[in-house]
Protein backbone atom coordinates (compact mmCIF):
# COMPACT_ATOMS: atom_id res chain seq x y z
CA UNK A 1 0.00 0.00 0.00
CA UNK A 2 2.96 2.08 1.07
CA UNK A 3 4.73 1.39 -2.23
CA UNK A 4 1.49 1.96 -4.34
CA UNK A 5 1.19 5.46 -3.06
CA UNK A 6 4.70 6.69 -3.17
CA UNK A 7 4.84 5.33 -6.85
CA UNK A 8 1.62 7.52 -7.49
CA UNK A 9 3.59 10.43 -5.66
CA UNK A 10 6.83 9.94 -7.85
CA UNK A 11 3.99 9.90 -10.77
CA UNK A 12 2.08 12.47 -9.93
CA UNK A 13 5.38 14.74 -9.46
CA UNK A 14 6.69 13.89 -13.18
CA UNK A 15 3.41 15.04 -14.58
CA UNK A 16 4.04 18.66 -13.00
CA UNK A 17 7.20 18.34 -14.01
CA UNK A 18 6.58 17.72 -17.40
CA UNK A 19 3.96 20.73 -18.10
CA UNK A 20 6.48 22.96 -16.13
CA UNK A 21 9.32 21.89 -18.37
CA UNK A 22 6.29 21.10 -21.54
CA UNK A 23 7.53 24.50 -23.35
CA UNK A 24 11.35 23.82 -23.04
CA UNK A 25 10.70 20.15 -24.15
CA UNK A 26 8.48 21.31 -27.31
CA UNK A 27 11.10 24.19 -28.02
CA UNK A 28 14.41 21.18 -27.95
CA UNK A 29 12.13 19.54 -29.95
CA UNK A 30 11.70 22.10 -32.64
CA UNK A 31 15.46 22.27 -32.45
CA UNK A 32 15.87 18.94 -32.89
CA UNK A 33 14.02 18.53 -35.80
CA UNK A 34 15.94 21.58 -37.40
CA UNK A 35 18.79 20.05 -36.76
CA UNK A 36 17.68 16.87 -38.27
CA UNK A 37 16.94 18.28 -40.93
CA UNK A 38 20.59 19.98 -41.53
CA UNK A 39 21.65 16.47 -41.64
CA UNK A 40 19.32 15.49 -44.47
CA UNK A 41 18.59 12.70 -42.66
CA UNK A 42 17.04 10.16 -44.73
CA UNK A 43 14.73 8.81 -41.78
CA UNK A 44 13.54 12.81 -41.60
CA UNK A 45 13.21 13.29 -45.24
CA UNK A 46 10.87 9.91 -45.52
CA UNK A 47 8.81 11.22 -42.81
CA UNK A 48 8.05 14.41 -44.10
CA UNK A 49 7.25 12.89 -47.43
CA UNK A 50 5.16 11.04 -45.30
CA UNK A 51 3.34 13.73 -43.22
CA UNK A 52 2.80 15.79 -46.78
CA UNK A 53 0.95 12.44 -48.22
CA UNK A 54 -1.16 12.64 -44.88
CA UNK A 55 -1.76 16.42 -45.22
CA UNK A 56 -2.13 17.19 -48.82
CA UNK A 57 -5.52 15.42 -49.36
CA UNK A 58 -7.07 18.17 -47.80
CA UNK A 59 -6.02 20.67 -49.24
CA UNK A 60 -6.70 18.40 -52.40
CA UNK A 61 -10.40 18.31 -51.40
CA UNK A 62 -10.41 22.48 -50.81
CA UNK A 63 -9.16 22.77 -54.17
CA UNK A 64 -11.96 22.02 -55.90
CA UNK A 65 -14.55 24.50 -55.03
CA UNK A 66 -12.18 27.18 -54.41
CA UNK A 67 -10.50 26.82 -57.99
CA UNK A 68 -14.56 26.64 -59.25
CA UNK A 69 -15.22 29.98 -57.74
CA UNK A 70 -12.00 32.13 -58.72
CA UNK A 71 -12.67 30.45 -62.32
CA UNK A 72 -15.84 32.30 -62.53
CA UNK A 73 -13.72 35.13 -61.99
CA UNK A 74 -10.89 34.15 -64.33
CA UNK A 75 -13.88 33.58 -67.12
CA UNK A 76 -15.62 37.03 -66.94
CA UNK A 77 -12.06 38.87 -66.46
CA UNK A 78 -10.66 36.83 -70.04
CA UNK A 79 -14.05 37.05 -71.81
CA UNK A 80 -12.98 40.81 -72.96
CA UNK A 81 -9.22 39.26 -73.98
CA UNK A 82 -10.72 36.36 -76.37
CA UNK A 83 -10.52 38.38 -79.66
CA UNK A 84 -7.36 39.99 -79.17
CA UNK A 85 -5.88 36.47 -78.30
CA UNK A 86 -7.35 34.84 -81.21
CA UNK A 87 -5.80 36.90 -83.28
CA UNK A 88 -2.75 36.69 -81.96
CA UNK A 89 -3.08 32.68 -82.29
CA UNK A 90 -3.68 32.88 -85.70
CA UNK A 91 -0.61 34.76 -85.93
CA UNK A 92 1.35 32.31 -84.03
CA UNK A 93 -0.25 29.31 -86.24
CA UNK A 94 1.11 30.50 -88.96
CA UNK A 95 4.72 30.75 -87.76
CA UNK A 96 4.59 27.35 -86.18
CA UNK A 97 3.33 26.11 -89.47
CA UNK A 98 6.38 27.39 -91.13
CA UNK A 99 8.72 26.44 -88.41
CA UNK A 100 7.00 22.94 -88.49
CA UNK A 101 8.52 22.47 -92.00
CA UNK A 102 11.68 23.73 -91.93
CA UNK A 103 12.50 21.44 -88.59
CA UNK A 104 10.73 18.40 -90.42
CA UNK A 105 13.75 19.74 -93.29
CA UNK A 106 15.98 19.28 -90.21
CA UNK A 107 15.06 15.98 -88.15
CA UNK A 108 16.19 14.27 -91.73
CA UNK A 109 18.93 16.13 -92.32
CA UNK A 110 19.96 15.41 -88.60
CA UNK A 111 18.75 11.53 -88.80
CA UNK A 112 21.25 10.92 -91.93
CA UNK A 113 24.41 13.19 -90.64
CA UNK A 114 24.16 11.11 -86.93
CA UNK A 115 23.83 7.80 -88.76
CA UNK A 116 27.19 8.89 -90.96
CA UNK A 117 28.97 9.57 -87.48
CA UNK A 118 27.43 6.64 -85.70
CA UNK A 119 25.90 8.48 -83.34
CA UNK A 120 24.23 7.11 -80.63
CA UNK A 121 20.96 9.10 -80.03
CA UNK A 122 20.39 9.47 -76.33
CA UNK A 123 16.70 7.86 -74.89
CA UNK A 124 13.75 10.50 -75.33
CA UNK A 125 12.71 12.20 -72.12
CA UNK A 126 9.45 11.08 -70.22
CA UNK A 127 7.26 13.02 -68.16
CA UNK A 128 3.98 13.18 -66.56
CA UNK A 129 1.99 16.10 -66.11
CA UNK A 130 0.84 16.72 -62.56
CA UNK A 131 -1.60 19.25 -61.11
CA UNK A 132 -0.54 21.50 -58.43
CA UNK A 133 -3.15 21.58 -55.26
CA UNK A 134 -0.79 23.91 -53.17
CA UNK A 135 1.73 26.22 -52.76
CA UNK A 136 3.54 28.42 -50.82
CA UNK A 137 5.79 31.25 -51.51
CA UNK A 138 6.75 33.85 -48.59
CA UNK A 139 10.05 35.25 -47.54
CA UNK A 140 11.01 31.97 -46.08
CA UNK A 141 10.61 29.90 -48.83
CA UNK A 142 9.09 29.11 -52.27
CA UNK A 143 7.52 25.60 -53.50
CA UNK A 144 4.70 24.31 -54.16
CA UNK A 145 3.04 20.35 -53.85
CA UNK A 146 1.82 18.49 -56.41
CA UNK A 147 -0.90 15.67 -57.11
CA UNK A 148 1.23 12.67 -58.64
CA UNK A 149 -0.94 9.71 -58.79
CA UNK A 150 0.65 6.73 -58.32
CA UNK A 151 3.58 6.96 -60.72
CA UNK A 152 6.85 5.04 -59.39
CA UNK A 153 9.16 7.03 -61.43
CA UNK A 154 8.99 10.31 -60.00
CA UNK A 155 12.14 10.79 -58.12
CA UNK A 156 14.22 13.28 -56.14
CA UNK A 157 16.14 15.71 -58.05
CA UNK A 158 14.03 15.51 -61.14
CA UNK A 159 13.26 18.40 -63.66
CA UNK A 160 9.78 20.23 -63.47
CA UNK A 161 8.61 22.47 -66.18
CA UNK A 162 5.69 24.68 -67.21
CA UNK A 163 4.55 25.52 -70.59
CA UNK A 164 6.98 28.19 -70.64
CA UNK A 165 10.15 27.09 -69.10
CA UNK A 166 11.61 25.77 -65.67
CA UNK A 167 10.09 25.90 -62.60
CA UNK A 168 12.37 23.91 -60.21
CA UNK A 169 12.91 20.38 -59.15
CA UNK A 170 11.36 17.77 -57.05
CA UNK A 171 12.57 17.91 -53.60
CA UNK A 172 10.64 14.68 -52.17
CA UNK A 173 8.33 12.23 -53.25
CA UNK A 174 5.22 10.88 -51.04
CA UNK A 175 3.23 8.18 -52.34
CA UNK A 176 0.62 10.63 -53.99
CA UNK A 177 2.06 14.07 -53.69
CA UNK A 178 5.68 15.31 -54.20
CA UNK A 179 6.54 18.54 -53.47
CA UNK A 180 8.72 21.12 -55.80
CA UNK A 181 11.42 23.18 -54.75
CA UNK A 182 10.57 26.41 -57.22
CA UNK A 183 13.94 28.19 -58.83
CA UNK A 184 13.38 31.21 -56.46
CA UNK A 185 13.77 29.57 -53.20
CA UNK A 186 16.63 29.76 -51.27
CA UNK A 187 17.99 26.20 -51.38
CA UNK A 188 18.21 26.86 -55.35
CA UNK A 189 20.78 26.24 -57.45
CA UNK A 190 20.91 25.49 -61.26
CA UNK A 191 24.33 25.68 -63.71
CA UNK A 192 22.94 27.90 -66.35
CA UNK A 193 24.08 29.69 -69.00
CA UNK A 194 23.87 32.83 -71.65
CA UNK A 195 22.30 30.99 -74.77
CA UNK A 196 24.06 33.35 -77.38
CA UNK A 197 27.49 33.47 -75.23
CA UNK A 198 27.47 30.57 -73.62
CA UNK A 199 29.00 32.29 -70.85
CA UNK A 200 28.40 29.95 -67.25
CA UNK A 201 27.02 30.61 -63.74
CA UNK A 202 25.21 29.15 -61.45
CA UNK A 203 21.28 30.55 -60.80
CA UNK A 204 20.70 30.99 -57.14
CA UNK A 205 17.38 31.73 -55.16
CA UNK A 206 16.96 34.12 -52.90
CA UNK A 207 13.31 33.92 -52.09
CA UNK A 208 12.34 37.08 -54.31
CA UNK A 209 10.49 36.40 -57.18
CA UNK A 210 13.50 37.45 -59.85
CA UNK A 211 16.74 34.88 -58.73
CA UNK A 212 20.51 36.41 -59.68
CA UNK A 213 23.13 34.55 -61.34
CA UNK A 214 26.23 34.09 -59.33
CA UNK A 215 29.71 32.84 -60.00
CA UNK A 216 30.17 34.46 -63.42
CA UNK A 217 33.61 35.38 -64.64
CA UNK A 218 34.54 38.61 -64.94
CA UNK A 219 34.76 39.35 -68.35
CA UNK A 220 31.62 38.47 -68.81
CA UNK A 221 29.02 40.10 -71.41
CA UNK A 222 25.73 39.89 -70.19
CA UNK A 223 23.08 42.39 -71.64
CA UNK A 224 19.42 43.19 -70.33
CA UNK A 225 17.26 40.78 -72.71
CA UNK A 226 19.60 38.13 -72.73
CA UNK A 227 18.16 34.57 -72.89
CA UNK A 228 19.11 32.14 -69.78
CA UNK A 229 19.26 28.48 -70.58
CA UNK A 230 20.36 25.30 -68.30
CA UNK A 231 23.93 23.95 -69.01
CA UNK A 232 23.64 20.60 -67.99
CA UNK A 233 26.75 20.89 -65.67
CA UNK A 234 26.41 18.39 -62.43
CA UNK A 235 24.61 16.12 -64.28
CA UNK A 236 20.89 17.04 -62.86
CA UNK A 237 19.06 19.60 -65.55
CA UNK A 238 19.93 18.51 -69.17
CA UNK A 239 21.30 21.66 -71.19
CA UNK A 240 19.39 24.10 -73.48
CA UNK A 241 16.26 24.51 -71.14
CA UNK A 242 14.80 27.52 -70.67
CA UNK A 243 15.46 29.61 -68.17
CA UNK A 244 14.58 33.16 -67.97
CA UNK A 245 16.01 36.45 -69.61
CA UNK A 246 18.17 38.89 -68.00
CA UNK A 247 16.58 41.90 -66.49
CA UNK A 248 19.38 43.78 -65.11
CA UNK A 249 23.04 43.82 -64.65
CA UNK A 250 25.25 45.73 -62.39
CA UNK A 251 28.61 45.43 -60.48
CA UNK A 252 27.40 43.34 -57.61
CA UNK A 253 24.24 41.60 -59.52
CA UNK A 254 22.72 40.06 -62.56
CA UNK A 255 19.02 39.29 -61.77
CA UNK A 256 17.21 36.73 -64.03
CA UNK A 257 13.49 37.45 -64.76
CA UNK A 258 11.84 33.55 -65.00
CA UNK A 259 9.92 32.76 -68.27
CA UNK A 260 7.87 30.48 -66.06
CA UNK A 261 4.86 31.93 -64.04
CA UNK A 262 5.45 30.71 -61.05
CA UNK A 263 2.89 32.70 -59.13
CA UNK A 264 0.33 31.19 -61.32
CA UNK A 265 1.18 27.33 -61.83
CA UNK A 266 -1.55 25.14 -62.20
CA UNK A 267 0.02 22.49 -64.33
CA UNK A 268 3.43 21.60 -63.99
CA UNK A 269 5.83 18.64 -66.23
CA UNK A 270 7.93 16.28 -64.07
CA UNK A 271 10.31 15.09 -66.99
CA UNK A 272 12.49 12.24 -66.17
CA UNK A 273 15.54 12.65 -68.48
CA UNK A 274 17.26 9.84 -67.37
CA UNK A 275 20.22 11.35 -65.93
CA UNK A 276 21.59 11.06 -63.07
CA UNK A 277 23.14 13.42 -60.79
CA UNK A 278 21.34 14.15 -57.49
CA UNK A 279 18.83 11.40 -58.91
CA UNK A 280 21.45 8.25 -57.46
CA UNK A 281 21.80 10.10 -54.09
CA UNK A 282 19.20 8.45 -52.37
CA UNK B 1 -41.27 2.69 -9.07
CA UNK B 2 -38.04 1.13 -8.37
CA UNK B 3 -38.00 -0.72 -10.88
CA UNK B 4 -37.76 2.52 -13.17
CA UNK B 5 -34.24 3.37 -11.46
CA UNK B 6 -31.68 1.33 -13.30
CA UNK B 7 -33.31 2.80 -16.57
CA UNK B 8 -33.10 6.16 -15.22
CA UNK B 9 -29.36 5.94 -14.09
CA UNK B 10 -28.64 4.51 -17.14
CA UNK B 11 -30.20 7.40 -19.71
CA UNK B 12 -28.52 10.33 -17.12
CA UNK B 13 -25.13 8.29 -17.58
CA UNK B 14 -25.97 8.59 -21.50
CA UNK B 15 -26.62 11.49 -21.56
CA UNK B 16 -22.95 12.78 -19.52
CA UNK B 17 -21.50 10.55 -21.67
CA UNK B 18 -23.11 12.15 -24.81
CA UNK B 19 -22.52 15.57 -23.47
CA UNK B 20 -18.80 14.91 -22.67
CA UNK B 21 -17.42 13.98 -25.68
CA UNK B 22 -19.27 16.70 -27.15
CA UNK B 23 -17.18 18.85 -24.85
CA UNK B 24 -14.23 17.05 -26.15
CA UNK B 25 -14.95 17.82 -29.68
CA UNK B 26 -16.08 21.92 -28.86
CA UNK B 27 -12.50 22.00 -27.38
CA UNK B 28 -11.02 20.59 -30.73
CA UNK B 29 -12.89 23.40 -33.03
CA UNK B 30 -10.40 26.44 -32.15
CA UNK B 31 -7.60 23.90 -33.68
CA UNK B 32 -9.74 22.50 -36.10
CA UNK B 33 -10.41 25.93 -37.93
CA UNK B 34 -7.08 27.13 -37.56
CA UNK B 35 -5.91 23.91 -39.46
CA UNK B 36 -8.30 24.28 -42.35
CA UNK B 37 -7.39 28.25 -42.66
CA UNK B 38 -3.94 26.66 -42.40
CA UNK B 39 -4.68 24.30 -45.97
CA UNK B 40 -6.75 26.92 -47.02
CA UNK B 41 -4.35 29.41 -47.11
CA UNK B 42 -2.28 26.83 -49.46
CA UNK B 43 -4.50 26.85 -52.09
CA UNK B 44 -3.06 28.35 -55.06
CA UNK B 45 -4.43 31.56 -56.36
CA UNK B 46 -3.59 33.91 -59.08
CA UNK B 47 -2.35 36.13 -56.69
CA UNK B 48 0.80 37.60 -55.85
CA UNK B 49 -0.22 39.79 -52.82
CA UNK B 50 -1.64 36.70 -51.59
CA UNK B 51 1.65 35.03 -51.13
CA UNK B 52 2.62 37.56 -48.73
CA UNK B 53 -0.42 37.37 -46.40
CA UNK B 54 0.13 33.54 -46.32
CA UNK B 55 2.24 33.16 -43.18
CA UNK B 56 -0.30 35.63 -41.54
CA UNK B 57 -2.81 32.77 -41.21
CA UNK B 58 -1.44 30.83 -38.60
CA UNK B 59 0.20 33.63 -36.64
CA UNK B 60 -3.40 35.28 -36.66
CA UNK B 61 -5.16 31.89 -34.84
CA UNK B 62 -2.51 31.47 -32.78
CA UNK B 63 -2.36 35.01 -31.61
CA UNK B 64 -6.15 35.29 -31.57
CA UNK B 65 -7.01 31.72 -29.66
CA UNK B 66 -4.18 31.89 -27.35
CA UNK B 67 -6.17 36.00 -26.17
CA UNK B 68 -9.84 34.85 -26.08
CA UNK B 69 -9.76 31.29 -25.34
CA UNK B 70 -6.18 30.03 -23.55
CA UNK B 71 -8.34 27.34 -22.08
CA UNK B 72 -8.98 25.37 -25.23
CA UNK B 73 -6.17 26.34 -27.38
CA UNK B 74 -3.15 25.11 -25.61
CA UNK B 75 0.53 24.87 -26.39
CA UNK B 76 -0.26 21.57 -27.77
CA UNK B 77 -2.06 23.16 -30.38
CA UNK B 78 0.16 25.72 -31.05
CA UNK B 79 2.75 22.80 -31.77
CA UNK B 80 0.56 21.34 -33.95
CA UNK B 81 -0.35 23.75 -35.97
CA UNK B 82 3.07 24.70 -36.35
CA UNK B 83 3.83 21.31 -37.53
CA UNK B 84 1.55 21.33 -40.00
CA UNK B 85 2.68 24.43 -41.69
CA UNK B 86 5.83 23.53 -41.58
CA UNK B 87 4.85 20.21 -43.52
CA UNK B 88 3.03 22.43 -45.80
CA UNK B 89 5.93 24.46 -46.77
CA UNK B 90 9.64 23.83 -47.76
CA UNK B 91 11.06 26.10 -44.84
CA UNK B 92 13.18 23.55 -42.55
CA UNK B 93 11.32 21.71 -40.60
CA UNK B 94 10.37 23.15 -37.09
CA UNK B 95 10.46 26.68 -38.19
CA UNK B 96 6.76 27.43 -37.57
CA UNK B 97 6.84 25.21 -34.56
CA UNK B 98 9.50 27.55 -33.29
CA UNK B 99 8.17 30.85 -34.30
CA UNK B 100 4.57 29.73 -32.84
CA UNK B 101 5.89 28.84 -29.55
CA UNK B 102 7.40 32.47 -29.27
CA UNK B 103 3.90 33.71 -30.02
CA UNK B 104 3.10 31.54 -27.32
CA UNK B 105 5.56 32.60 -24.77
CA UNK B 106 5.08 36.31 -25.75
CA UNK B 107 1.59 35.57 -25.06
CA UNK B 108 1.71 33.66 -21.91
CA UNK B 109 3.33 37.12 -20.09
CA UNK B 110 1.58 39.83 -21.77
CA UNK B 111 -1.75 38.05 -23.10
CA UNK B 112 -3.76 39.86 -20.40
CA UNK B 113 -2.70 42.93 -21.09
CA UNK B 114 -4.50 42.13 -24.32
CA UNK B 115 -7.43 39.96 -23.32
CA UNK B 116 -11.07 42.28 -22.98
CA UNK B 117 -9.76 45.60 -24.68
CA UNK B 118 -10.83 46.84 -27.81
CA UNK B 119 -10.27 45.63 -31.24
CA UNK B 120 -7.86 48.16 -32.16
CA UNK B 121 -5.51 47.64 -29.09
CA UNK B 122 -5.61 43.73 -29.75
CA UNK B 123 -4.65 44.22 -33.93
CA UNK B 124 -1.87 46.76 -32.33
CA UNK B 125 -0.59 43.96 -30.08
CA UNK B 126 -0.61 41.70 -32.90
CA UNK B 127 1.70 44.27 -34.68
CA UNK B 128 4.00 44.52 -31.99
CA UNK B 129 4.12 40.80 -31.26
CA UNK B 130 4.07 39.52 -35.29
CA UNK B 131 6.94 41.76 -35.71
CA UNK B 132 8.84 40.01 -32.96
CA UNK B 133 7.83 36.92 -34.02
CA UNK B 134 8.62 37.45 -37.55
CA UNK B 135 12.13 38.90 -37.08
CA UNK B 136 12.81 35.67 -34.56
CA UNK B 137 11.95 33.27 -37.54
CA UNK B 138 13.51 35.47 -39.91
CA UNK B 139 17.21 35.02 -37.77
CA UNK B 140 16.72 31.50 -37.35
CA UNK B 141 16.19 30.39 -40.58
CA UNK B 142 18.84 33.03 -41.74
CA UNK B 143 21.05 31.18 -39.14
CA UNK B 144 19.96 27.48 -40.58
CA UNK B 145 21.08 28.68 -44.16
CA UNK B 146 24.33 30.87 -42.69
CA UNK B 147 23.27 33.56 -45.25
CA UNK B 148 20.65 36.52 -44.36
CA UNK B 149 17.48 36.33 -45.94
CA UNK B 150 15.98 39.97 -47.54
CA UNK B 151 15.07 41.63 -44.60
CA UNK B 152 13.18 44.48 -47.04
CA UNK B 153 10.89 41.12 -48.41
CA UNK B 154 10.31 40.47 -44.78
CA UNK B 155 9.03 43.69 -43.94
CA UNK B 156 6.84 43.81 -46.59
CA UNK B 157 5.19 40.58 -45.69
CA UNK B 158 4.69 42.08 -42.24
CA UNK B 159 2.62 44.64 -43.64
CA UNK B 160 0.62 42.27 -45.25
CA UNK B 161 0.37 40.17 -41.93
CA UNK B 162 -0.65 43.32 -39.98
CA UNK B 163 -3.48 44.02 -42.40
CA UNK B 164 -4.61 40.87 -42.84
CA UNK B 165 -5.77 40.50 -39.01
CA UNK B 166 -8.63 42.36 -39.09
CA UNK B 167 -10.50 39.44 -41.84
CA UNK B 168 -9.04 36.34 -40.32
CA UNK B 169 -10.21 37.57 -36.57
CA UNK B 170 -13.35 38.42 -38.10
CA UNK B 171 -13.31 34.79 -39.00
CA UNK B 172 -12.04 33.39 -35.79
CA UNK B 173 -14.60 35.63 -33.79
CA UNK B 174 -17.60 33.58 -35.65
CA UNK B 175 -16.51 30.30 -34.59
CA UNK B 176 -15.45 31.59 -30.53
CA UNK B 177 -19.05 32.83 -31.13
CA UNK B 178 -20.46 29.72 -32.14
CA UNK B 179 -18.95 28.31 -29.32
CA UNK B 180 -19.90 30.72 -26.59
CA UNK B 181 -23.72 30.43 -27.62
CA UNK B 182 -23.20 26.48 -27.90
CA UNK B 183 -21.91 26.67 -24.15
CA UNK B 184 -24.49 29.25 -22.56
Amino acid sequence: MKRRRSLFIHLSYIRILAKKFAIIILFLSAFVLMLLNKTENVLVEKTSSLATDMVSPIVDVLVVPARFVAGIYDYFGEIKEVYKDNQQLREENRRLLNMYDRMKVLEVENKLLANLLNYEIPPEAQYITSRIIAEEGDAFSHSVIAYIGESEDIKKGQVVLSDRGLVGRIDSVGHMYAKILLLTDINSRIPVMVEKTRVRGILAGDNTSSPKMIFIPLDAEIKVGDRIVTSGVAGVFPSGLPVGRVLSVDKKNVIIKPYADLDGLEYVRIVNYGLKGMIDDE
Amino acid sequence: MNRLQPLNDRSIMQEEVTENVKNSFQRLIPLCFSLLLLCLSCIPFKITFFDYARSAVGLVCVYYWLIHRPDIFNLFSVYLLGLVADILSAVPLGTNIFTYLILYILLLNLGRFFNGKPFVVTWYGFAILSLITLFCKWLMVSIYYSQFLPFAQILFGYLFVVAAYPILSLLNAFVQNYLIQDEV
